[in-house]
């Protein structure tokens, strides 16, 4: 290892770079071929270059809509997937917060009870409960609404399974501090474990607003109405779009605007959280 | 300020566990108490009990002359300074010593004039806007300290504070804390394992073992006069030495016993009283550690092992014969069940 230091370090970096290389190359695809016109793409060699077509496909996407899919505009659709993201986001965060308080702080009867029915949801998928959940969801009057997107994907064992286990690693005697301080539950709540859970709330935010936005089965099956569709539901329909030419130049302008709001989250929260890292300690 | 009255206080575990058999002691008012005891004695319990963070199973414990048993923490006009510091993390100094009042409704100037003086009296003046992490242990403490003394409450708790410090740091906090109470003027109520801690600061020691009270006196009370072996063995560096009454070496101190010892099971002498004779006590020396100021002196009769407390500078090496002269007055006597028998001379 020492001796062949030099070596080594050439031998990763090659590896690496390959890796690198071999992840980026679909995005590069999907970028350049945002940016031709359609015909471009349907013969070979297909380009690998930026084309000319930039502005007038990511116009026509964002503003006009593409007819053969439906004609809804794209930022439509953004709006959407980002009005559900967030609230799945935020409803995740503050129910496991809330939960795992309760199971944590307090002594109620059949505290362990509701614990193990918590965890034991973690096994069950959405899609498992997909049917009773549609079933719940139709007879409430929620099917094309904003609610009817959030609100059944809001519960999170897990989450509450992670909140529970940094709220065990927090010393008992903050507690009693606060508690000879005059803090009550409430206070306590909000005055030290929001602010201690800090680093967790940004590492869990990340994790679910991609969780929220890559939502596909659950949208696809509660909205019927175009302008309620999410941004995923948009590039499967660009790729559905029958016996036409497969339009991929617009599909892939699609792609790559989907992908624009998590890695935008990704890139902001990251730095949010690794600075919590760095900062607090208990 | 105000005074404290622990009336058959005690605590049972919901299994079945006394951890406090019924404690009953008063403390009186700006009176600095040392609760010591070995681990595990409920010590720590009876001012976890005080301070409301422990439920009262039973007895009565009044603060100021009011119940209090029922009472939240928060409202029993009291503070608490932990072993650990318990610091908010995320909180700057100010805005941990400043919690409390805010949650009592303080005026955000009152808070801030309250906290500077406190700090200007613990030094921490330079340390206001730094989070705990940035400071050192002591530090740390001091804050914790702070955080108890803006609150200016009728009682401070104090739960083995020094512990995690190291020797040097502990001594000089220790003289701080004894000007603190000097300063301040209030109750003190203060948990230590350890019993040099629990002499240098007490008024009056509560000393515990396994859940119940052994003795409640002065230091030099506790030290002259152990109510048992117990006591007797726990205070003291070196302890005293305490021998069974029929083993050779209790025989032979018993010999220069000169009060009236009735039913004898066991006679203590501090290692201090000890020293070397032309006659009297045979005994032969083990060990000889010198700590400058002074030597101890390992020494053997019989099969029991004795310390002598002898001057810097002693001449003795292990194996030596040496005779041991004990004054009378210097010997405590035991009963077979450890309790120390009040004799008349």
């Amino acid at each position: 290892m020492v001796e062949n230091r030099k070596a080594s370090a050439i031998l990763t970096h090659v590896i690496l770079i390959a890796g690198i290389v071999f992840l980026c190359f679909p995005v590069w695809v999907a970028l350049v071929a945002s940016t031709h016109p359609g015909e471009a793409l349907t013969k070979s060699p297909i380009p690998m270059w930026f084309g000319d077509h930039a502005v007038e496909n990511y116009r026509q996407l964002l503003i006009e809509g593409v007819p053969a899919a439906g004609g809804v505009p794209l930022s439509t659709m953004m709006i959407n997937s980002l009005v559900m993201a967030l609230g799945i986001t935020f409803g995740k965060i503050a129910i496991s917060l809330i939960s795992a308080f309760a199971i944590v702080y307090f002594r109620f009867p059949f505290r362990m009870v509701f614990f193990w029915l918590i965890f034991v949801t973690l096994m069950l998928p959405v899609e498992v409960r997909i049917l009773p959940t549609y079933d719940v969801v139709a007879s409430l009057g929620m099917l094309n609404s904003y609610s009817g997107l959030i609100i059944p994907l809001i519960a999170s064992a897990t989450a509450t399974f992670l909140f529970r286990q940094f709220f065990l690693t927090i010393p008992d005697e903050l507690v009693e501090a606060a508690r000879i301080d005059g803090a009550g539950p409430i206070r306590f709540f909000i005055d030290i474990l929001l602010p201690l859970s800090r680093t967790n709330i940004a590492a869990l935010f990340i994790i679910l607003f991609i969780f929220g936005w890559n939502q596909y089965l659950w949208p696809f099956l509660i909205t019927t109405d175009q302008d309620l569709y999410t941004i995923v539901m948009g590039i499967q329909r660009m790729v559905n779009v029958g016996e036409g030419i497969p339009i991929w130049n617009y599909t892939m302008g699609t792609a790559v605007l989907a992908m624009i709001p998590p890695v935008l989250v990704v890139l902001v929260m990251q730095r949010l959280f690794v600075k919590g890292l760095v900062e607090s300690e208990k | 300020m105000a005074e404290l009255k622990l009336d058959n206080v005690g605590k049972t575990y919901p299994g079945g566990v006394m951890a406090v058999e019924g404690a009953n002691f008063d403390v009186a008012d700006g009176e600095f108490i040392v609760l010591v005891g070995p681990s595990g004695c409920g010590k720590s319990t009876i001012l976890r009990m005080i301070a409301g963070l422990e439920e009262i199973t039973q007895g009565e414990l009044q603060i100021g002359g009011r119940g209090v048993n029922h009472l939240e923490p928060g409202e029993r006009d009291i503070a608490m300074v932990f072993q650990n510091y318990a610091l908010y993390p995320h909180m700057t100094v100010r805005a941990n010593m400043a919690y409390g009042l805010k949650n009592q409704g303080m005026p955000k100037d009152q808070i801030n004039a309250r906290i500077d003086e406190a700090a200007r009296f613990l030094q921490l003046e330079p340390y206001l806007d730094r989070k705990p992490r940035a400071l050192s242990g002591g530090q740390r403490q001091r804050v914790a300290m702070g955080r108890a003394i803006v609150r200016e409450p009728s009682v401070f708790l104090f739960d083995e504070p020094l512990s995690n410090l190291d020797a040097k740091l502990r001594t000089q906090l220790r003289a701080e804390l004894k000007d603190l109470h000097k300063r301040l003027k209030a109750t003190f109520i203060y948990v230590t394992h350890d019993q040099i801690e629990a002499m240098s600061l007490a008024d009056r020691i509560v000393i515990m073992s396994a859940g119940k009270i052994e003795q409640i006196g002065t230091p030099m009370e506790l030290y002259s006069k152990p109510a048992s072996t117990f006591v007797a063995e726990f205070i003291g560096s070196p302890p005293m030495n305490v021998l069974k009454g029929d083993s050779v070496g209790g025989a032979g101190l018993l010999s220069q016993y000169t009060g009236t010892a009735g039913n004898v099971g066991y006679v203590g002498v501090r290692p201090e009283a000890l020293s070397l004779g032309k006659s009297g006590l045979q005994a032969t020396v083990t060990l000889v550690e010198p700590l400058g100021a002074e030597t101890l002196v390992h020494l053997k009769l019989g099969d029991d092992i004795m310390i002598m407390r002898g001057a810097h500078g002693i001449d003795l090496a292990p194996g030596a014969e040496v005779h041991l002269s004990v004054p009378d007055e210097a010997l405590t006597v035991f009963d077979r069940d450890g309790r120390a028998v009040v004799s008349s001379a």
